[in-house]
This record gives structure tokens, sequence and C-alpha cells, in this order.
């Protein structure tokens, strides 16, 4: 076939075949998970299995670690920490795929041992064998070369980069500088040092990290998010109840979702914008996969 | 087997208590603490009788020092013998000290040359009695010195552990957790007058070199209150001179019998005497007549000691005014006199806070604030849920409320210095501050500004503002500014903390002089 014709039959099917035609390319985008009820623990089993299982991601034998949002000193229906459920519901498909130890941590903002309890994520997990929830301890923290377009290197966490498999738990909602804080910004719970000096450009910073920094796995906790005076709240008006679940190997893919949970549209987020213009993932919604459970 | 007297195991026993409950001064995951060491001060009667003549009020709070006072008329020095923590560790350390005799300066008044002049100025508002209170002498050593210094050591040592085999540590991971969750301060906080606080406590060991409890018989003020009480009461030893025929008390005696008549004020009831009479001669008990020991204070030492009070009370009142600025004091203290009529300096709401956000004055408060506390918001910050400082305090210097009221404490309000705020100095976003703050309707705001930036470009950058209305001076602002050293935004010290109004949750009301400026991005 010369290249005239093949251009003529592809524009010719493209107006036959219109529909077909992109629901086969946006097959080849990423899957986006999203699972909604208000059992949170078997939506976030639902939405695991829409990927493919834990045992997709998790094999016999292998450290985890399933990093949640535990940053501030809030109880969790104020919508400032991830759901305790869906994290524990994280933690069990985990140790079910075999995984040999589950470690779940966060770099805190509030004091980390407030944090831990008020999250309820300490007592979720409380006497799971094989579950470690500890606070971070500075020694652990490792220089990484990022070579980023504003990092050039950070402080990470140790045991997230020796973990065979990491699992992103970010809860969805509000922000005061980059509107919202979803799963790419919840990588900044395993950076040490000054993590406020990279507020003046956040969003080339995080896309730097998160270039550097791969999740195998990001799970947003949308069962409530935290629609203003974010990423604190502490008013529960400012709290919607969504009973969602988003899971999907595309980070950037995921928040792009999570975003039109807010009434935005990805773009509006910087952060998004930047790791998508980095090729860190697909922002643009009609190029993913969204299977709804 | 060695004879032990019951007061010697009435004072192990006190000794551990005392120990234990200084470990659990501290937040182990409950809003409440259970029990902590301030039990000590309020059966303390010097604190008891320092706090209500600086208040002039009864203190139901201080409701057992009282009462061991009044124990002290017919027990007499029962609490230096049987209690003090200070007085045990004393006896533990004293017979590995060789002794070179009574020091001269101390054998005459000069103990009522102290406790007098404090307790005057307490009278006169000044409660300055913690300073040289025994338990809060050796709190403040074990706070601000020997627990840090614990804490550093064996986390040093844990640290370096890692570096030297790495992630395999963590098979000691169970062990070292203990000790750490029991044993040792939560982060390693570095404390002004920690030296001194060393200092002071080893001088009173150093004074074990001229005679057995030296620091107790001479100087300490608590038990100078309570052996003025005793020689009034009706408890005596019999016989009260030493006997002719044996004399063996003065070697077993640790306070009172290097004269030849029993000295009731300096007596501490450990019973040694009893214990080792020969003769089973030694008794204690109520007598209604009473052994003349000439007159406890001279008039000489009595207005010596009210005029040592006057100058006490009223002569370090200087206080650097740029030092006030800043002078911040813990949540619920709204009054700066009263708070220094009830303060005893005892260190607990600074080993308590949870953020290692309060520390001992030096001489920011004056002279006359030495060791009280004083919140650093650069160092920590008033954690908005916590309300752990006002659960200690002994003496309600600091209030203990309810959350949700502490949280409406003013504590200061929070001023930007837009020289050094990145928005404001070098146009470009930041708002680490708005981000932190933990009030819900948020007392840190931002309004989008459109500028051109130092590099020429056009951009929307963040410029953030204070609402005084909400800002109740917690700190956490000025703690997480990004900025190295000073912050560019500071809480200073108010007159007026009244507590914010409404609870803090909530949308401002309508006419509110500042907008939301997040309702037109919400969906």
């Amino acid at each position: 076939m010369e290249r005239r014709q093949f251009i003529k039959v592809l524009g010719l099917s493209s107006l036959f075949l219109h529909g077909w035609l992109r629901n086969l390319f946006a097959a080849q985008g990423p899957v986006v998970a999203v699972a909604q009820g208000t059992d949170h623990a078997g939506i976030t089993r639902k939405a695991l299995l829409a990927l493919g299982g834990m045992q997709r991601f998790v094999k016999p034998g292998q450290t985890v670690v399933v990093k949640p949002n535990i940053g501030w000193d809030r109880a969790p229906e104020y919508a400032a920490t991830t759901n305790p459920v869906v994290v524990r519901a994280l933690v069990e498909e985990c140790l079910k795929a075999g995984a040999k130890r589950v470690k779940v941590f966060d770099r805190t903002c509030n004091d980390p041992r407030r944090c831990y309890a008020s999250s309820g994520i300490e007592a979720a997990l409380k006497g799971m064998k094989n579950v470690e929830v500890k606070h971070l301890e500075e020694e652990r923290f490792k220089n990484v070369a990022l070579n980023g377009k504003v990092l050039k290197e950070w402080e990470l966490y140790g045991e997230a980069l020796s973990a065979d498999v990491y699992i992103n738990v970010p809860i969805a909602k509000h922000h005061g500088l980059s509107r919202l804080t979803l799963g790419m910004k919840n990588v900044m719970g395993i950076m040490g040092g000054n993590r406020g000096s990279i507020h003046k450009n956040i969003d080339q910073a995080l896309a730097d990290i998160n270039a550097s920094f791969r999740p195998h796995l990001t799970v947003i906790d949308a069962t409530r998010i935290l629609t203003a005076h974010g990423p604190q709240g502490g008013n529960l008006a400012d709290v919607k109840v969504l009973n969602q679940v988003i899971a999907s190997t595309d980070i950037v893919a995921a928040d792009a979702y999570a975003t039109t949970l807010f009434g935005l549209k990805p773009a509006d987020i910087a952060v998004t914008r930047s790791a998508y213009q980095r090729g860190l993932g697909e922002m643009n919604l009609d190029r993913m996969r969204i299977v709804r459970v | 087997m060695k004879k032990v007297t019951s007061a010697r195991i009435a004072q192990l026993l006190f000794l551990a208590l005392f120990l234990v409950l200084f470990l659990m001064t501290e937040y182990r995951g409950s809003d409440r603490i259970v029990a902590a060491v301030n039990g000590f001060f309020r059966a303390n009667p010097l604190t008891a009788a320092s706090t209500m003549l600086a208040t002039r009020q009864y203190q139901p709070l201080l409701l057992p020092g009282l009462l061991v006072l009044l124990c002290a008329l017919f027990l007499g020095r029962f609490f230096c013998g049987w209690i003090c923590p200070l007085g045990t560790i004393l006896d533990l350390i004293t017979g590995r000290i060789r002794k070179v005799g009574a020091l001269r300066a101390l054998t005459g008044r000069a103990k009522y040359w102290l406790l007098l002049p404090l307790l005057t100025a307490s009278l006169l508002g000044v409660n300055l009695a913690g300073l040289l209170d025994p338990i809060a002498l050796l709190l403040r050593a074990l706070t601000f010195f020997f627990h840090p210094l614990v804490g550093d050591t064996v986390r040093g040592g844990w640290r370096s552990l890692y570096g030297v085999v790495g992630d395999r540590r963590d098979l000691l991971d169970p062990g070292y957790r203990l000790i750490r969750d029991y044993l040792l301060p939560f982060r390693e906080t570095l404390y002004p007058l920690a030296f001194l606080s060393a200092l002071l406590f080893v001088l009173i060991l150093f004074l074990e070199r001229y005679e057995r409890r030296a620091w107790c018989r001479r100087l300490c003020p608590l038990g100078t209150l309570l052996g003025l009480l005793s020689r009034l009461g009706p408890l005596r030893r019999t016989p009260a001179k030493l006997c002719a025929d044996c004399r063996a008390c003065r070697e077993h005696c640790p306070t009172s019998f290097d004269q030849e008549l029993l000295q009731t004020e300096e007596c501490i009831l450990c019973m040694e005497c009893a214990l080792h009479c020969p003769s089973r001669r030694v008794d204690f008990g109520w007598r209604a007549r009473q052994p003349q020991t000439g007159p406890v204070l001279e008039r000489r030492v009595f207005l010596g000691g009210l005029l040592g009070g006057v100058a006490l009370a009223r002569g370090f009142r200087f206080r650097e005014p740029t030092a006030q600025a800043k002078l911040l004091r813990p949540p619920g203290v709204r009054d700066e006199d009263e708070f220094l009529k009830k303060c005893v300096r005892c260190g607990e709401c600074m080993k308590v806070c949870l953020r290692s956000a309060l520390y001992p004055a030096f001489f920011q408060a004056g002279a006359e604030g030495l060791y009280t506390p004083l919140l650093v918001p650069r160092l920590g910050y008033c954690e908005y849920n916590c309300t752990l400082c006002g659960q200690v305090c002994p003496t309600g210097a600091i209030p203990d409320l309810p959350r949700e009221e502490k949280q409406r404490q003013v504590i200061g309000k929070a001023v930007f210095d837009k020289n050094h705020c990145l928005p404001f100095a070098k146009r470009i976003d930041c708002i680490v501050c708005e981000e932190h703050c933990p009030i819900p309707g948020k007392a840190i705001r931002s309004e989008r500004v459109e500028l051109t930036g130092f590099d020429g470009a056009r951009r929307t950058v963040q410029q953030p503002y204070v609402v005084d209305e909400l800002c109740n001076g917690c700190g956490i602002c000025e703690n997480v500014c990004p900025l190295e050293g000073k912050a560019a935004i500071e809480v200073f010290r108010v007159k007026d903390r009244t507590p914010l109004k409404s609870p803090s949750g909530g949308t401002p009301p309508p006419g509110h002089p500042y907008a939301d400026p997040y309702q037109g991005g919400r969906s």
C-alpha cells in the first residue's frame, strides 16, 4: 500500500469507526480504577482487583512500604489524613500476597506521636504480624542524586528506597499553594531536610522527585475529601464524603482523575501539568482507561 | 544482715516513685496524663506556703502541701527523712564522701537568711521559693541536664550503630524501642541553663564533703520551714541529750547531734538512733513540756530576712524592653504578674512540652523570672491539640484547660516581616506558614497578587497575611518558616490575651474584613 493510499484509508475509516478507534487508543493508556461504596475496605479491594489484584505488585517474600498521609494531628473524619480503613485493607492485601514485611510511615508535620495516634492508623494496624508502624529515624535518610530541574539532590528515606514495592496512599485534599495535594505531593513524606524550601517552585520540585522516585502503585483515598482550608482542615464543613477509592500504576493519571472530584480540570493543577510535561504519566482523561467498579 | 529503718524503706520507695513519675511526665499516646511528678510539688509545703503567700489566696491544688505542713507540727521534719528524693540521693552517696568538718559560713543562721527573704518576697508577689526548693532543684537538674544527656548518649550510640551495621540493626529494634519508649526523652532537647541546673545539684552533693546532709541541715528552705514548725510541735525525742555513758547517737545521727542537745529543727526522724541504741533508750513521742533550746530567730535575723525579701522582690524587677517583645508564656497564661506569683519554676511544663517549645528563662523575664517557662517558637511550637503543660503544672500557674478552650488561648500574635518573607521580598511562592496554621478557618491566609518578578516575568504570587482575630500565637508558622535563622513571621507578646471569641472553626462572620481567598476556588 502506498503512503497516500494508507492515509486515505485511515482518514475514511476514522469517519466510520470514530468511536472504535478512540477506544483502541484509550485502551493503551493507563488504567485508573475507581471504586465506589460505603464499605471503604471493600472498595479498596475492588479497586485493587480492577488493576489485577495485589499479587500483581507484591510477590511472596517482598518488603512493602505503604505510605499514607499521616501528616497532621487530626482525626480521620477531618479528611486531613488517609482513612485508616483504606490503609489497613491495603496492608492486609499485601500480607495476603505474601509480603514478608509491610512498613507504614510518614514524615509528619505535627508531632509524630500525636499524628500516628489521632489519624487512627497506628491503632488500625496494631497487633498485625509483620507490620511495622514506626516513626522516621533521621539516620535512615540517604542523599539521592535527582539531577532535576530545580532539585539536584535530596535526602530520601532509606526504607522507602530499599523497599521492593512502594505503595503511595494519599488522601485527596485541598492545599493552599498547590491547590490540591494528591499522589505526587504525598511523596514529600519520604523527603528529609527543609521541605518548606521547595515550596517556592513546588510543581517543578515535585516533578523532580517523582521522576526519580516512582511508586509502584498509587491508591488515592477519596472516601472523604477536604475541599478547603487544606492541607490541615479542622472543620467538618470543609469535608465532603465521596466514598471513592482511586487506584492506578500511573501516579499522574490517578492525580488527574482525582482532580475532577473537586470540580477542577487536571491542567488546573501545576504539579500535575509539570509531571505530564515531563512524561511522568498521563493527565488527559480521555487518554486513560477509567474502570469504575 | 544490715538493719534497715522503715524510714529508709520509705525513702527508697519515694525515690523510685519520683523517678517513675518523672518518666511518666511525657506524652504517651493519651491526651491526658495519668500521673505526673507534679504530685511531689502539690505535696510540697514550701510550694504551698510560698504560692499561697504570693497569691494571698487558698489554692485547692496545693492542699496536700498544706497538710504536710500541718503534719510537720506533729511529726517534725519527717518529709526530709522519709520522702524527699533529694535527701535520699544524699543519703545514698554520702557514705562515699570523706568528711572534712562543717563549713563555718553555714553553721550560723544562714538557712533563715535564705528562707525568710524567699517567703517575704512571696508576700510581695514574687514567688522565688522554687529556685531553691530541693525537689525543684532535683527535677530541673534531671530535666535540663541528666535526662537529655542520657537520651543523647543512647540515641547517638543507636545512630552510629546504623552507620556500622546498616539495616541489620533492625534485629535489635524491639529492645531499643523499650528503652526509647520508657526511659529516654522523646527528642534530644538542648536547654539553656542546663549547666547551671546541673551545677546547683552537684554543688549540693559537694556540700556532703563538709558534713552529712549539709544542704538539708544548713540551707534547704523547705527543711528550714518544716524545722520551724517542728519546734513548735510536741514531738520530742527522749533522751533529749546525748547519754553520758554512750554518746553513740553522735555517730548515727545524720543531722543534729554534733551538740549535746538534739536540735529538733534539724532532726529528720530517720530513726537511726532508735534502731542502733544499744540500751533501747531512745523513744520519740508527743510531750507537752519542751526543753528550751534558745530563740530560733533573733530579732536581727527576722528583720534582716524581711528586708532581704523586700530587696529580692523589688530589686530585680528590671526587664530589658526588647526582650519583652518575644516573652511568650505557655497557653492560658494571661497575666504576667499573676503568673510570677504562681510559677514555682519546677520545670515540669518544659519537660512535658510535646514539641519542646518551652525553655527556662535566663534574664529575658528579668532576674525575677529566672527559670520560668518561655515559648521559643523557632525551636518548637505549641501543638494545637495538646494540653499537657496545664495538666502537669502543680500550682495552676498554667491553667489546666479542656482542649477546645486551650486552643482559644492567646499566647501572642504572629506578624510578618515583609523584608524577609519570600513572596514579598523575593516575589516567589512559599506559603508554608499558611499550610501549617492549625486554626480551622486559617489565621494565616494569602491573596493572589499579580506582579512582575525580579527576573522580569509576570507571575501570580500568593502573599500571606495574618487574621489577628483568629491567631492564637501558637508559633507553628514561625517554627516552620523555611528561611534560615530568623523567621519571616514571628509571634510577639500581646498585653491583651483575651481568648479568641468564636470557637475557631467555621468561616468568618459576614462583614468580616478579610474575604476567604478560597471561596472562589471551591467546587
